[in-house]
């Protein structure tokens, strides 16, 4: 099947619920041109099915409580156990500088923190998403 | 700046740049200001304000595992703090037990677990709540709240004495709780369940704090902030009403609320002045309650956490000093301080410190409080309260047309506007048309300087599940399973619940095996979405 449009799932693992952030970011996406799925509040597991059934390229994260490490790291295991390894995963909210590089090491390709203009993260992911074979 | 260019408040109000004697000429002062202390109360709810009484400085905390909560609250009381606002984590928010598998990653983020009473035991260990107030962040149905009481039944205290306040509200919640809930309709019925139990068994005790800080931090302005918090008091009145099962004087008597305390300086300080107004119409036009102290808006103001900024934190201190200096000449009972540092972690020790300070430095160094209303008679301020009030009244009605609050968020209206207002707001950040100093204005190339940040304790929420699972395996199971289905069957059956959950949580029952009474009689309630 030939997608004419690049698919991003949005989702915001575990419960925590600070979700303008994901809100907003979802809304600049989608008036970009991407079809955009809009997961809400979902668990790993959760994340890596629907990112398979879906066939997303992309899936963006946010978390503002803290635990990102533990969570990004959950749902990047359950992207591969989905055979979905290849997707890029970017992440928002509150994170520390000092763990960005671990994060990038674990395989996430952009961190976007409060404050970041909406139109770098639209540029951000059309940089990603021109190289896809799928677009 | 020229005269001729338009400028708003931050809820769109266009502001001139000079206010004269005749925009305040319509004032009769007797009819819309009277005296601090008597109707309308737009000057203030008692007659001394804080010459009699000091605001109350109160910090919403908890954090890790109850017993470093504890640890906290003991500090807090030591230092003199009889005010106690319990956060509970998210997983207590939407009523899941430590021990569930959907929630291990958030145990003890933003708050304290608490799924079984022995949590809350362990939280207040030590700590004469006979002696406190406590403020329960507890949801619709004040579950957490029973375990409180029975906490107080076991140590032999009268509840009939015991002090404090419970959330207990729908429109703080529409917000958090994205998962696990039954639709709004069921929260107003457990809602008001709840305070019908308290007029008869803890009749000291605030059953409910209508609370619209959350709301305002989804991006809506001044009068929508209003005007959603006083359409959910009025549609909890009309539900009260409408049963007759107990006198509307007695539940409205206990009632306060919570609001949050924004940038716009002047308009913050107005929105108190114009809500106390509102208020008072409401009880003694709208309902024909005569007794004066049902009419008095008690309300605890919080810095906004929106306002806030990752970059720069520090900068954060003085946006909060200025937001408290408005709670207070706004005339709050209580002003919670937010810590600079909540835009990136938890607050540290220090920035707790420091919140609470600045409340004190604004107290007794400003001398905020030497006279009471100072900005009374101000042809600007009282110009706004009343454009405030005109707007919000506007506001409200649109809501009851909709058929209130729980239609209104059913419906999905209610998270269209919030989805609205972020956008809104997002557009204004992007184009500068809201300055924002250091992220749109002033903006540097690199943060000048790194604060501490707050590590919470990864082993926490391990801890929790296996304190939670030794507790659910040393109760009697007959007893706790026919005091969860005796609370299914009431529930089914239309009475007042909370009797019944009361005696599920003297059997020990979690506050995930209540929730999932409630989910199995009323169904998951799937949020709208809004995009």
């Amino acid at each position: 099947m030939v997608k004419d449009r690049v698919k991003i799932l949005m989702a915001k693992p575990g419960l925590e619920g600070h979700w303008r952030g994901m809100t907003i970011v979802s809304s600049a996406l989608r008036d970009a041109g991407y079809e955009v799925i809009y997961g809400g509040n979902m668990l790993p597991p959760e994340i890596g099915q629907t990112a398979a059934q879906e066939d997303v390229d992309m899936v963006g994260l946010s978390i503002l409580s803290s635990n990102y490490m533990r969570l990004v790291s959950e749902t990047l295991e359950e992207l591969r156990k989905n055979n979905k390894d290849d997707v890029t995963v970017l992440l928002g909210g509150i994170i520390w500088e000092s763990d960005f590089a671990a994060l990038k090491h674990m395989g996430i390709a952009g961190i976007f923190t409060p404050g970041t203009p909406l139109q770098d993260i639209v540029a951000f992911v059309n940089t990603k998403t021109a190289a896809q074979p799928s677009r | 700046m020229a005269s001729e260019d338009k400028v708003f408040s931050l809820s769109g109000i266009p502001i001139k740049d000079l206010y004269t004697p005749d925009d305040v000429k319509t004032i009769d002062y007797d009819r819309d200001l009277g005296l601090p202390g008597h109707p309308p109360y737009t000057r203030g709810v008692y007659a001394t304000m804080y010459r009699g009484q000091l605001w109350t400085i109160r910090r919403l905390s908890g954090f890790n595992t109850p017993e470093e909560t504890n640890k906290l609250y003991r500090e807090e009381y030591e230092l003199g703090q009889t005010g106690l606002s319990v956060a509970p984590d998210i997983s207590t928010v939407v009523g899941m037990d430590a021990d569930d598998p959907r929630v291990s990653a958030d145990i003890g983020h933003a708050g304290v677990p608490m799924s079984s009473i022995e949590d809350v035991e362990a939280t207040f260990n030590g700590i004469p709540i006979e002696n406190v107030s406590t403020y329960l962040a507890d949801r619709c149905g004040a579950v957490t709240t029973a375990m409180y009481f029975v906490m107080a039944e076991r140590r032999g205290l009268d509840l009939k004495g015991l002090r404090g306040t419970t959330a207990n509200d729908m429109l703080s919640f529409s917000v958090p709780s994205l998962v696990n809930q039954t639709p709004p309709q069921a929260y107003l019925r457990y809602a008001v369940d709840f305070i019908e139990w308290c007029c008869e068994h803890a009749p000291r005790w605030n059953p409910v704090s209508f609370d619209s800080y959350n709301s305002r931090d989804c991006g809506l302005d001044a009068v929508q902030e209003l005007g959603m918090l006083l359409a959910t008091a009025i549609q909890y009145m009309e539900e009260a009403k409408r049963r007759g099962r107990v006198p509307l004087d007695k539940f409205v008597r206990r009632v306060s609320f919570d609001t949050g305390l924004h940038n716009d300086f002047f308009e913050e300080i107005a929105k108190l002045r114009a809500a106390r107004r509102m208020w008072y119409k409401i009880v003694r036009d709208r309902y024909g309650i005569t007794d004066p102290k049902c009419a008095l808006f008690r309300v605890h103001c919080q810095s906004s956490g929106s306002t806030h900024t990752t970059q720069e934190p520090l900068n954060n201190l003085i946006r909060i000093a200025y937001q408290v200096m408005a709670g207070a000449l706004g005339g709050a009972q209580s002003i919670h301080a937010n810590g600079y540092d909540e835009g990136i972690c938890l607050p540290t020790e220090q920035s707790m410190l420091l919140s609470i300070r600045t409340e004190q430095i604004a107290a007794l160094e400003a001398n905020i409080g030497n006279t009471i209303d100072p900005l009374g008679g101000s042809y600007y301020v009282e110009s706004l309260t009343n454009e405030l009030e005109e707007r919000s009244w506007q506001y409200v009605k649109k809501i009851e047309d909709m058929g209130g609050m729980a239609e209104a968020m059913s419906s999905g209206w209610l998270y269209k506007e919030y989805r609205d207002a972020m956008i809104e707001h997002e557009r204004k950040v992007a184009t500068g048309e809201l300055p924002i100093v250091g992220v749109n204005r002033f903006r540097l190339e690199k943060e000048p300087y790194e604060v501490p940040i707050f590590r919470w304790d990864p082993e926490a929420p391990y801890k929790q599940i296996e304190k939670l699972k030794a507790f659910k395996q040393k109760r009697d199971k007959d007893k706790l399973t026919a005091s969860l289905e005796n609370l299914e069957a009431v529930t089914r059956r239309g009475e007042n619940v909370y009797p019944a959950v009361m005696d599920a949580i003297r059997c020990n029952a979690t506050l995930g095996e209540i929730s999932d009474v409630q989910l199995k009689v009323y169904g998951l309630w799937r949020r709208p979405l809004a995009i």
